[in-house]
């Protein structure tokens, strides 16, 4: 195939900058239907309690209140709900710090929020569950009564991945959600060879995914038994899906709409407001819109799940690794589907280990139901294995580099579950960033030092399908059902171009509702790009198949013979026979044409998964008096097999570096031991600034991906992985301290020099 | 004592503007709701993300912590009024053609920060430009392209080209 205007690998400009710098860009709070009224949520402010009585007279009395609802409104509300989603309002009894226990719609939002204030509820506080090791103990206060039955639609979005042995709840009463088991070897034998044993407990705490727009919904009922709602969220038809769930209806009553999303990294998935929403407005015949606070949002979204992981492996002198031990411990809040299993996998499967024995527990306890936050568990997991790595190497004397090179995990090589890894390029990504300059190039100074960590994500599998139309005047229409996060609109846009041979001006990418987009899955898991990418590829050959048998006709040419290149279709040698793509566009359309309209149609089902890497570099200096860790330089290499569009991708590279250096540095929600937030602000919430960054440096390293469309990987989750192993061990390197409890805050990082013994050598 | 509206007159991106508003009601809720511009954005209410940053009289304000009447007889200016026609500010345009963004939701208020600081300082630093967008979050670019977005639009002003590789310290 001659392709004359190639677009794969172009920086060309993303498909809605211009909407999104000009402010036009239309988000749901942007939004406003005619009669539309605002909704707020009584929120509870203990993180368990038995509701008494809630009475709402006043509320109501309120001049421009239309609608109050309680749990007592919403028939078949579950009293243990499976899913926080299915939680609409709180039924008898709340189960974190911030659980809606009634709503209100009113004509403005002043309104909606002094109605707030009129409504009384009668709590019995309740002692709570907060702390995870403490929810884990028999006696802890319970979060659910009864066994727990674990819904991971979500999770398994993600990843598809093979679990370990599940052993759930059991027979007495307990907040263990999950337990999971991976084997392999003989794990005391393999300690029993080690030369060297390291042994830690690392922490990662709840953090909030920071997406700048809150959640936002409207819902209508623009027919009486039709529900039309305009989101902010991640899939349209997985949340059309539970929505219809949820209320009980069929999903061809319910159509939804995606806006433009001001972020979402994985907590934009679930239908946390949008239930709620659609009861008012169907209890008032009125469209309703509801907009979160960023204090509701801190206090009481999805967060990231607290994770503890007590670590232990064994290494010979010769530097192979021998026996890895580890227990982890993930608090989901009160609701369960924590990322357990990615955490596990990730510990035990970077590196090759004879001998290991991995046991995940996921504990519910009285605070928020986490959700997914950008490559799910696995900095968790890589925080822990890739600290430890470093302090083998420290222990053996040997170079971090070539350790890790030494042992990482080989495609073919098994994953704790058994599964064997698929072909990746972390073996790649750790080469590139051990020839790194400011690898090579480092030299120890007092309080300065260096730290790298390597990190991955499995990759998302779903089936896709997409269209490609070809429109009168000879420029196309790519149709698809995924929501564009991360610029993957464009990425599709170069795809089509490039397969038909057009300038990427001359096709069209749009996201359509969930009636009239052919299906996808959500934008989650890095796979929008390999998945509906591919069926972007598969529809637009389909198109171009279909021009060649119009232009053959026409050209009375084999089609074999032709090519599209500048406009026209041409007889491969003879370029005075044409035919203009525009003519085939009118012909194929027009009252009487002689063609039929060019139609693409991809429809594909991705069963491989293309692990993507990336492998990050830090180098930082730490003050010793003050604690405070300045990052001098930071570098991001990660394989995406195919840079579609190299610009897409390194802002997927920084973005998601910045995420994880905010997970090692400033970010985590502080609850008190009745786990009520102690930092709903962003004043006190802390996500990274322009001042706090150093500019982040990209390396692209291309493995291609068997599978994916000309080669391309997911490269979305992978840069958040690796950042807080990289910056402890930048951090270690600098002040000779172990850094295991994140985030690396100044305190901690001045605790831990004080706490030094005098004895050791203090670098500084 | 009732509280009442009052008529609020004031300038937005060159128009004289006349509008009802309550005591408590803030310059953003009024721009976005009785104006209808909505490209300034809310992502915190407390001043502390800068998403609603418009310019007030040239000075960068956060929308969120202004009352509306605090605005009478002045100046406003949002991103709506940065773009002459289909003529964008040659902020945008850097923003648009190094990536500079995302999601898009903290854009707006970062170009306005962004003019406001070539405004009074056509060629700062790498550094100077971190200090002044440092009240503006963003959750999806690490920050590195918004820098050399600025700095693009300060090099061509200079008739110079814009520096690429490392950051100006």
């Amino acid at each position: 195939m001659t392709l004359a205007t190639p677009v794969i690998g172009e920086r060309i400009e993303r498909a809605e900058a211009r909407d999104k710098v000009t402010g036009r860009a239309l988000y749901p709070a942007d939004l406003r239907l005619p009669g539309m009224l605002h909704a707020k949520l009584l929120r509870s402010p203990h993180a368990h309690a038995r509701i008494r009585a809630i009475r709402v007279e006043r509320a109501l009395a309120l001049p421009g209140v239309r609608c109050v609802l309680t749990a007592a409104d919403i028939p078949n509300l579950e009293r243990e709900p499976a899913t926080r989603a299915r939680a609409v309002l709180a039924l008898d009894r709340v189960r974190f710090q911030g659980q809606p226990v009634a709503a209100v719609a009113a004509d403005d939002v002043h309104t909606a929020e002094e109605a707030l204030e009129l409504i009384e509820v009668d709590y019995e506080v309740l002692p709570a569950a907060i702390d995870p090791r403490e929810a884990m103990r028999d006696g802890a206060p319970l979060v659910r009564a009864g066994t727990v039955t674990m819904e991971n639609a979500e999770a398994q979005a993600h990843a598809t991945i093979a679990t370990g042995e599940i052993h759930e709840g059991g027979d007495r009463p307990t907040n263990i959600a999950t337990r999971v088991h991976f084997r392999r070897g003989d794990v005391a034998a393999g300690f029993a060879a080690a030369d060297v044993v390291i042994e830690k407990t690392y922490r990662v705490g709840h953090v909030h995914q920071g997406y700048l727009e809150p959640r936002a919904a409207i819902a209508h009922w623009d027919r009486p038994d039709h529900l039309t709602v305009y989101v902010s969220a991640q899939g349209q038809f997985f949340l059309r899906s539970e929505l219809a769930a949820i209320l009980g209806l069929a999903e061809s009553q319910v159509t939804v709409v995606p806006l433009e999303i001001g972020g979402g990294f994985g907590a934009k998935i679930q239908p946390i407001i949008e239930p709620i929403t659609a009861l008012l407005a169907r209890k008032t015949g009125r469209p309703v819109k509801l907009v979160q606070t960023r204090r509701e949002e801190l206090i009481a979204a999805t967060p990231a799940p607290e994770t503890i992981i007590e670590l232990k492996t064994g290494a010979r002198r010769d530097g192979r690794l021998t026996a890895l031990q580890a227990r982890v411990i993930m608090d989901s809040g009160c609701f369960p589907g924590g990322p357990l299993n990615v955490a596990c996998l990730l510990i035990g499967g970077l590196y090759r280990f004879e001998n290991l024995e991995i046991e995940g527990i996921e504990v519910l306890t009285h605070k928020p139901s986490q959700a997914a936050y950008r490559a799910p568990g696995a900095p968790h997991g890589t925080f822990a294995i890739e600290s430890q790595m470093d302090a083998l190497a420290r222990a053996l004397g040997l170079d971090r580099m070539e350790f890790r090179l030494r042992n990482c995990s080989e495609a073919g090589d098994p994953m704790p579950n058994g599964q064997p890894w698929p072909p990746n390029g972390m073996r790649r990504v750790l080469e590139v960033m051990a020839d790194h300059p400011i690898w090579k190039e480092h030299r120890p100074a007092p309080g300065r030092g260096i730290g790298c960590a390597v990190g991955g994500w499995l990759g998302g599998i779903q089936p896709a399908s997409a269209t490609v139309r070809m429109n009168p005047d000879g420029s196309f229409t790519v149709i698809t059902g995924a929501v564009d996060l991360t610029g993957t609109n464009t990425a599709f846009r170069q795809i089509a171009a490039e397969v038909l041979g057009v300038p990427a001006a001359a096709v069209t990418v749009r996201t359509a509702d969930s009636d009239s987009a052919p299906y996808a899955g959500m934008s989650a898991g890095s796979k929008i790009v390999y998945t509906v990418g591919s069926a972007v590829k598969a529809a637009a050959e389909d198109a171009r198949r279909q021009i060649l048998e119009i232009a053959s006709r026409e050209l009375e040419a084999a089609p074999g013979d032709l090519e599209i290149a500048n406009g026209r279709v041409s007889v491969r040698g003879a370029p005075e026979r044409y035919v203009t793509l525009a003519r085939i566009g009118q012909e194929s359309t027009r009252f009487g044409g002689r063609y039929e309209p060019v139609f693409g149609r991809g429809s594909i089902t991705v069963t491989h998964q293309s692990p993507g890497f990336s492998g990050q570099i830090a180098e930082v200096a730490v003050d010793p008096e003050t604690g405070r860790v300045t990052i001098l330089r930071y570098v991001c290499v990660q394989d995406v097999g195919k840079a579609i569009n190299p610009t897409l991708v390194e802002g997927q590279m920084q973005g998601g570096s910045a995420q994880g250096i905010g997970i090692a540095l400033s970010e985590e929600l502080v609850y008190d031991a009745e786990g009520r937030l102690q930092n709903p602000s962003l004043l006190d919430y802390r996500l990274m600034t322009a001042i706090d960054l150093p500019p982040i440096e990209t390396v692209i390293v291309e493995v291609p991906s068997p599978y994916g469309p000309f080669g391309a990987k997911g490269a979305g989750e992978p840069p958040i992985v690796p950042g807080p192993a990289a910056l402890a061990n930048a951090i270690r390197d600098a002040i000779g301290c172990d850094l295991t409890d994140l985030p690396m805050t100044p305190e901690k990082i001045v605790a831990a020099l004080q706490s030094q013994p005098s004895t050791a050598p203090r670098p500084i | 004592m009732t509280v009442t509206r009052r008529i609020l007159t004031l300038t937005v991106n060159g128009e004289t503007r006349e509008v009802l508003v309550w005591p408590y009601q803030t310059l953003l809720e009024v721009l976005r709701e009785e104006l209808g511009l909505t490209g300034t954005k809310e992502g915190c209410g407390s001043g502390d993300c800068g998403c609603c940053t418009v310019l007030l009289d040239d000075q960068p304000v956060t929308s969120c912590l202004v009352l509306a009447l605090q605005a009478a007889g002045r100046r406003v200016r949002t991103i709506e009024g940065l773009a002459s026609g289909d003529h964008l500010d040659p902020l945008q345009e850097a923003f648009a053609q190094h990536g500079a963004l995302q999601c898009g939701f903290c854009i707006p208020g970062a170009i306005v920060m962004a003019r406001a600081l070539l405004n009074e300082n056509p060629h700062p630093t790498d550094e100077e430009i971190r200090w002044w967008l440092a009240g503006n979050l963003c959750r999806c670019t690490g920050y590195t392209k918004w820098v050399e977005a600025i700095r693009a639009v300060s090099a061509a002003d200079q008739g110079g080209s814009p520096a690429t590789g490392g950051e100006r310290q």
